[in-house]
């Protein structure tokens, strides 16, 4: 049970806004007459030259959902897959949308992707997912650098890790998450009177809390293994409870990047040692 | 002084916001700074009425807010061209809200070129260039080969629907339900496109080839919720066409003496 996706169902090209049709044909123009735009810094922006891709284009895609209702049971630990499911599908949704606006661009990938959780004002039952990035392809069209699945490879590193990851041997795979929303069991009476005034580990909190992590990073190593990569770097654990939920329920939230080996591989060339004057 | 006078130093010293790590550096690619320069424009932003049960732009509104922007920056480029400055480094927009009047100030350094050559250097209207990079970063793009144009805004005002009542009950009973919002989602998604749009035809029309340190933001400026400003804002760049310029070597992997890499 721990090894499934969330949600099996494969990911679907997503349609795109008209608005966002335009734009793509604008920034893709006609023969030779590229213009981007990007979220990179000057620096990164260097970096990706550097390393041999162009910029295409800032992409972005976004999913406004309603999650639905799930009660927890008072003094259980456990996982609350209803919500599990809301937020995992949701991502989804917003990041296909960002790849297929990449894909519509032309790219080979897509760099520096954020995800944003929002709630408006105007309605306090739906959050708005945002997924944003910018979408990359290599300055020599012989080369593919799209992820096995053909789409483009997407991932969450800046244009410097970007770099330092080719330099070193590998290319980025696909951005890969995973997530579990738990909830907490309360504690009962009869337990708070056996701990009351003691130094003790409270094993049922621990169990909970370790378990949701788990489970959160199993889903994240299960994407990755299934687009094929060899490993993930980058990876790390959010944690956060959604405003209108009970304090109980948690949703754990593991994101990195799936990477794989490139067949050719230049020495890295040995770090220097620089001292900084300033502090 | 007329326009055509060779660029006399001024008798006065330069004023500027840039840090030393940042003066060096616009030094270094050639440039000095003239003078800090801003520019202010006062606007009533008015009140909006929004008890509608659709999704749609408010195009008038849209209109004025980056008709704002637009006044303050003009403003300050006006004092720029004025000093006789080839561009503006470090430039910010800010805005300060009193009730249902905003003020919209833009900051930013003048520079001028050293060896008087700036005019390669404006955008496709013969203006000095403006750009929000810092003195690091300008030194890094003019170094890696590109000159900024232009900051780049679009904006566009959107009404997000309220529910109407007969949505409301059905939402009672889709509220056990993972769905997703397609109206909203559209809405929403369709409204930060077109901010990027509208920022992306400023850019071209700067003469830029692309748009780097592109930000959308977004925020209710004390409107109802439901209206919310998208503004796209990022600095057009396009390449040094100058064959003698000197591009830098590739980057070095550098380990730092302190744990925390220092900033830039």
């Amino acid at each position: 049970m721990a090894n499934q996706r969330p949600q099996a169902q494969p990911q679907q090209p997503q349609p795109l806004p008209q608005h966002a049709i335009e734009r793509i044909q604008g920034m893709r123009g006609a023969q030779g007459q590229r213009f981007f735009t990007s979220d990179l810094s000057v620096k990164e922006y260097l970096l990706i030259r550097e390393s041999g891709f162009e910029a295409a284009g800032l992409v972005m895609g976004s999913s406004i959902y309603h999650v639905g209702y799930q009660r927890g049971n008072w003094s259980t630990n456990m996982e609350m897959n209803v919500l599990t499911q809301a937020l995992y599908h949701a991502r989804e949704l917003a990041m296909a949308r960002m790849e297929e606006e990449a894909h519509e661009l032309g790219a080979h990938g897509i760099v520096g992707v954020r995800l944003k959780i929002r709630q408006h004002t105007w309605s306090t039952d739906l959050l708005e997912f945002i997924a944003v990035g910018t979408a990359i392809y290599p300055r020599d069209d012989k080369q593919n650098w799209r992820a096995p699945n053909g789409r483009p490879f997407t991932s969450d590193l800046s244009g410097q890790d970007f770099w330092m990851l080719l330099k070193s041997g590998f290319r980025p795979v696909s951005m890969v998450v995973g997530n579990c929303v738990y909830h907490v069991a309360h504690q009962t009476l009869g337990g708070w009177f056996k701990t009351v005034g003691q130094n003790v580990e409270m094993t049922n909190f621990t169990q909970a809390l370790y378990d949701a992590r788990e489970l959160a990073m199993e889903r994240l190593q299960y994407e990755a293994q299934s687009d094929g990569a060899s490993g993930v770097v980058g990876a790390e654990i959010f944690e956060w409870t959604h405003g209108s939920w009970d304090p109980h329920v948690i949703e754990f939230f593991a994101v990195g990047t799936s990477v794989l080996p490139i067949a050719v591989t230049e020495a890295l060339p040995t770090p220097q040692l620089v001292m900084t004057v300033d502090s | 002084m007329t326009a055509q006078a060779p660029p006399a130093r001024p008798p006065r010293a330069f004023t500027s916001d840039l840090s030393i790590d940042e003066l060096l550096l616009v030094e270094e690619v050639g440039f000095e700074p003239v003078e800090f320069v801003f520019g202010t424009s006062y606007f009533h932003t008015g009140w909006v009425p929004a008890a509608w049960t659709e999704n749609f732009e408010l195009t008038q509104v849209s209109a004025m807010m980056l008709g704002a922007r637009r006044v303050a920056m003009q403003r300050l480029l006006a004092h720029a061209q004025q000093l006789g400055a080839d561009g503006v480094v470090g430039m910010r927009l800010d805005m300060e809200r009193e009730g249902h009047n905003a003020e919209f100030t833009a900051y930013g350094t003048a520079v001028r070129r050293r060896d008087g050559k700036g005019a390669a250097w404006h955008d496709r209207h013969g203006r000095p260039f403006t750009c929000d990079l810092s003195g690091e970063d300008f030194w890094g793009l003019v170094r890696g080969g590109f000159r900024p144009l232009a900051l780049c805004h679009g904006v566009c005002v959107y009404h997000v629907a309220h529910k109407s009542l007969g949505a409301w009950f059905s939402s009672l009973s889709q509220m056990t339900m993972n769905m997703e919002q397609p109206q909203f989602t559209q809405a929403l998604y369709d409204a930060r496109e077109l901010a990027m749009q509208r920022m992306q035809w400023e850019a071209g029309d700067a003469g830029g080839t692309g748009l780097v340190g592109v930000e959308v933001r977004e925020s209710s400026h004390g409107w109802e919720g439901h209206i919310i400003e998208f503004v796209g804002v990022g600095t057009a760049i396009r390449p040094i066409d100058d064959a003698t310029h000197e591009v830098h070597e590739p980057p070095q992997v550098v380990l730092f003496a302190a744990d925390a890499p220092s900033p830039g």
